[in-house]
């Protein structure tokens, strides 16, 4: 079944085909659904048509993968009988007892897909024009029709199963009893007790849905075996049987269509949509999602790491020139108003005398206040940890505050700083090896050299109280591990063949393995050379980094990858790659967001395309 | 029969975070059966690498030895040996600065160093020379080095995650006999005699040991 899955996942991810009509599935993603993620066939298929898609290499493999069990083989994926043109969409729904993982995608054609069915080897039954399928334990489910095809992986919550109250209901026992237990293993459960609101949904579905529990070999009571050192099988076998009714109950109802409350009629979800956007992920609240996923581990109950994050997106965009992914969260205005104040430092401008472009391969800037960031810091503490540790959180916070001079700290380190990488440099080393002479063997300690690949880099601190660095130089001068140079100072590390040059100047903290750079920064003739773009980008964000690919090809060490073929694959996967960028958003309101994007080859046509040819050329 | 070592040395730990290593086995026999042994392991080509981990706790979820630790060790190894029958004059070299260990004793047949030999590589984690023994016969003037391939060689070393099994790549070992008498042959084809016909010498990479590709054994006639 997994390969089946995986082939249909590969088909979401590329979805496209000239068939084109509108069939949206969004408005059966109940309201209620923690994360959805959207995948645009429509936008993907103005991109590269179904022809050039099934040429394609990947286009291929899963056409081949598809063709090795059918009676005759695909020659399109537009004939796997889903509606590639539409959306595909992903979304998980939880609630206190179960979380369900759905997979919901546009069908063209219910027979094409009941072959792929057919010709997997797996069996499903079909009543009306719904087909179903069951696992094993029917804890996974497909339902489809001439419209949709849905695919539900559900998943017990522990926690759930694990209170008094609902054992007793479900007849659970313990898994690994102690003493003896007679436990009955009856499903059967008094209507009338108070018991809650999904649970008592369910139970009735686990009535109303004999047929179905017989129909997908779902565990019979009866068939459990009464001894309790089978405790732990008979609860799992137990526990599946119940998920496995719920779960029929939520997928009847999903395809009966009473459900009448869509995601649509939430506002947050419709304003993160982007018809743009090739894919977009929403999440309702990180928070919650987050506990849907994590197991309840007692030593974090109470805690809330997520605490004040609100509702979050993603979203993945395939354009002509980059490939583009942003993001955004919102937050409480109290955390909110934390980034506000933390954020309200910008990069320091007189950094950028010291870039220049011709020779950085990359750079990360960041540039946060450190004084409000260790006066936030014990109030984000008391957040996470707040409600189970209060009191001792606020004493370490107190302490903390009485400890530490926020503003003298904040003047050492003002919280600004550039890291710029220009690449790698070998330096030659030199270690003891033998040598035999001829005559019998001696052996003579010999002297030998070799080369070692060490890291090019700039990095700028800001600071505005250098005086505990003078302080610290002053020892390092004294213990012998700092040089006094023209204008700048060498860190000597025993043993290292790495070069370390630094000095303070202009409130900036230089560090840097290069002579000449140094040299250039105490001399006042560093040349610098930056353009708008990488300007803005440093300067209006309060985290940014660039990478080019490109300016690293050629640049490695063969001796690095151990040969001559693999440093040729890795500067032509560098050489293919465009200039990548990251950066931050200024908040707005309570939302924090940011993007990553990638700049594609002018020769590329576009990123789709561009990203095909990367997978194909990786396989080389 | 002296006691069993307990733990492995420390220093081995350092050896998994080298980026090559040499092993060296020198042997000089006398006629009489007696003679010495050095033993040396060499890790100054990685030295940088190693100076960097020994400045860190631990790495990848193993504890770094101090110089302290390996010290210790080395000392136990020696205390060791001085037990061992037979052996004596046992010294021990290491060199921080270039991160070289030496071990070197005398015995008084070779069959003494067969059981020292066999723990000491036990220890120094070279299951593939567990096998590995050392005879020689003064009447027929045969020395004979015997060597085994064991596949828990390959086992251990499968189960090393992939960044240590690479410094394996360019580590070598190099093996040194010589006597006090001319060789007459030597059957090892990997192994050269040296000008003065009394030294054979073996140099081979450590993964060839540990897969068994390369097999060490030689039997060495002296001239009577």
């Amino acid at each position: 079944m997994n390969s089946l899955i995986k082939c249909l996942i590969a088909v979401f991810l590329t979805g496209m085909t000239f068939t084109s009509y509108a069939q949206d599935l969004v408005h059966k993603i109940p309201s209620d659904a923690l994360a959805v993620a959207t995948f645009k066939g429509k936008n993907l298929t103005e991109l590269m048509s179904l022809t050039e898609f099934n040429k394609s290499f990947t286009g291929k493999k899963i056409l081949s993968k598809f063709s090795r069990k059918a009676d005759k083989p695909y020659s399109s994926v537009d004939d796997l009988g889903f509606n590639l043109a539409s959306s595909f969409y992903y979304y998980n729904q939880s609630n206190d007892s179960v979380t369900y993982n759905c997979f919901l995608s546009p069908v063209k054609n219910a027979a094409q897909v009941d072959a792929l069915y057919t010709w997997g080897d797996y069996k499903f039954n079909q009543k009306g024009n719904i087909r179903s399928y069951y696992n094993s334990d029917s804890t996974e489910v497909a339902h489809w029709n001439n419209e949709m095809f849905l695919f539900v992986v559900a998943i017990e919550k522990k926690d759930y199963f694990s209170r008094p109250e609902v054992m007793e209901r479900f007849g659970l026992t313990e898994d690994y009893p102690a003493s003896e237990v007679v436990a009955d293993t009856a499903i059967a459960v008094d209507a009338s007790e108070d018991v809650p609101a999904d649970s008592i949904a369910v139970e009735s579905a686990v009535v109303e849905s004999e047929d179905v529990v017989t129909d997908t070999a779902l565990v019979d009571s009866t068939m459990v075996d009464d001894d309790s050192s089978n405790s732990f099988f008979k609860n799992q076998q137990q526990k599946k049987s119940i998920i496995a009714a719920w779960t029929q109950h939520m997928v009847d109802e999903f395809f009966a269509g009473t459900n009448k409350t869509s995601i649509l009629n939430n506002n947050d979800f419709l304003k993160s949509q982007d018809a743009q956007a090739e894919a977009t992920i929403w999440v309702s609240g990180i928070d919650k999602l987050f506990n849907s996923y994590m197991p309840a581990i007692p030593y974090l109950k109470g805690m809330s790491f997520f605490n004040g994050y609100g509702s979050g997106n993603a979203k993945f965009y395939l354009e002509d020139k980059s490939i583009r992914l942003t993001t955004s969260m919102t937050f409480s205005d109290e955390i909110a108003a934390v980034f506000k104040r933390v954020h309200q430092r910008k990069l320091n401008k007189r950094f950028l005398k010291y870039v220049n472009e011709d020779r950085m391969i990359g750079y990360m800037g960041y540039a946060l206040d450190t004084k409000a960031y260790l006066e936030e810091y014990p109030k984000l503490m008391s957040k996470i940890y707040g409600s189970v540790y209060a009191e001792e959180i606020g004493m370490a916070a107190d302490l903390l505050s009485l400890l530490l001079d926020e503003e003298a700290i904040g003047k050492v380190v003002k919280g600004d700083a550039l890291f710029i990488f220009n690449g790698l440099m070998q330096n030659e080393v030199s270690y003891k090896s033998y040598e035999y002479n001829e005559d019998n063997f001696e052996s003579k300690e010999v002297m030998k050299t070799k080369k070692e690949t060490l890291p090019d880099f700039l990095l700028m601190i800001s600071s505005e109280d250098t005086r505990l660095i003078d302080k610290l130089i002053a020892y390092g001068a004294k213990k012998d591990l700092v040089k006094k140079r023209a204008g700048y100072y060498e860190l000597s590390i025993p043993k290292s063949p790495l070069s370390l040059y630094f000095t303070i100047k202009d409130q900036i903290i230089f560090f840097t393995t290069s002579i000449t750079e140094i040299d250039d920064i105490a001399a006042n003739s560093y040349v610098a050379k930056i353009s708008g773009k990488h300007k803005k980008t440093l300067l209006s964000s309060n985290y940014s980094a660039y990478f080019s690919g490109k300016k690293l090809a050629g640049k490695i060490p063969s001796e690095e990858f151990g040969g001559a073929k693999k440093l040729e694959k890795a500067n032509r996967v560098l050489n293919s790659l465009g200039d990548i960028y990251l950066n931050s958003n200024p908040i707005k309101g309570n939302v924090v967001s940011g993007q990553v994007s990638m700049d594609i080859p002018a020769n590329q046509p576009n990123a789709l395309k561009y990203l095909f040819s990367l997978i194909e050329d990786a396989t080389k | 029969m002296p006691p069993k070592f307990k733990y492995p040395l420390s220093i081995f730990i350092l050896l998994c975070f080298s980026s090559c290593f040499q092993i060296i086995e020198e042997i000089n026999l006398t006629k009489a059966g007696s003679g010495t042994v050095n033993l040396t392991l060499n890790l100054s080509a990685s030295k940088t690498k190693v100076a960097s981990v020994m400045l860190m706790d631990s790495i990848q979820g193993y504890k770094v030895p101090s110089k302290q630790k390996i010290q210790k060790e080395l000392d136990e190894v020696v205390a060791y040996l001085k037990k061992s029958p037979g052996i004596s004059n046992v010294q021990k070299k290491v060199d921080f600065e270039n991160y070289i260990v030496s071990v070197s004793f005398a015995f008084k047949d070779i069959t003494n160093i067969n059981n020292v030999n066999q723990d000491v590589l036990k220890k120094l984690k070279i299951k593939g020379a567990s096998n590995s023994s050392y005879t020689y016969n003064p009447k027929i003037q045969a020395f004979r080095r015997s060597y085994q391939h064991t596949k828990d060689a390959v086992a251990q070393y499968n189960k090393l995650k992939p960044e240590v099994k690479k410094i394996f790549k360019d580590a070598s070992y190099t093996s040194i006999y010589r006597f006090e008498q001319n060789i007459a042959s030597s059957e090892n084809t990997l192994a050269k005699i040296s000008k003065s016909k009394k030294a054979v010498m073996l140099n081979t990479g450590v993964l060839g040991l540990i897969n068994g590709k390369t097999d060490v054994s030689n039997n060495i006639t002296l001239a009577k």
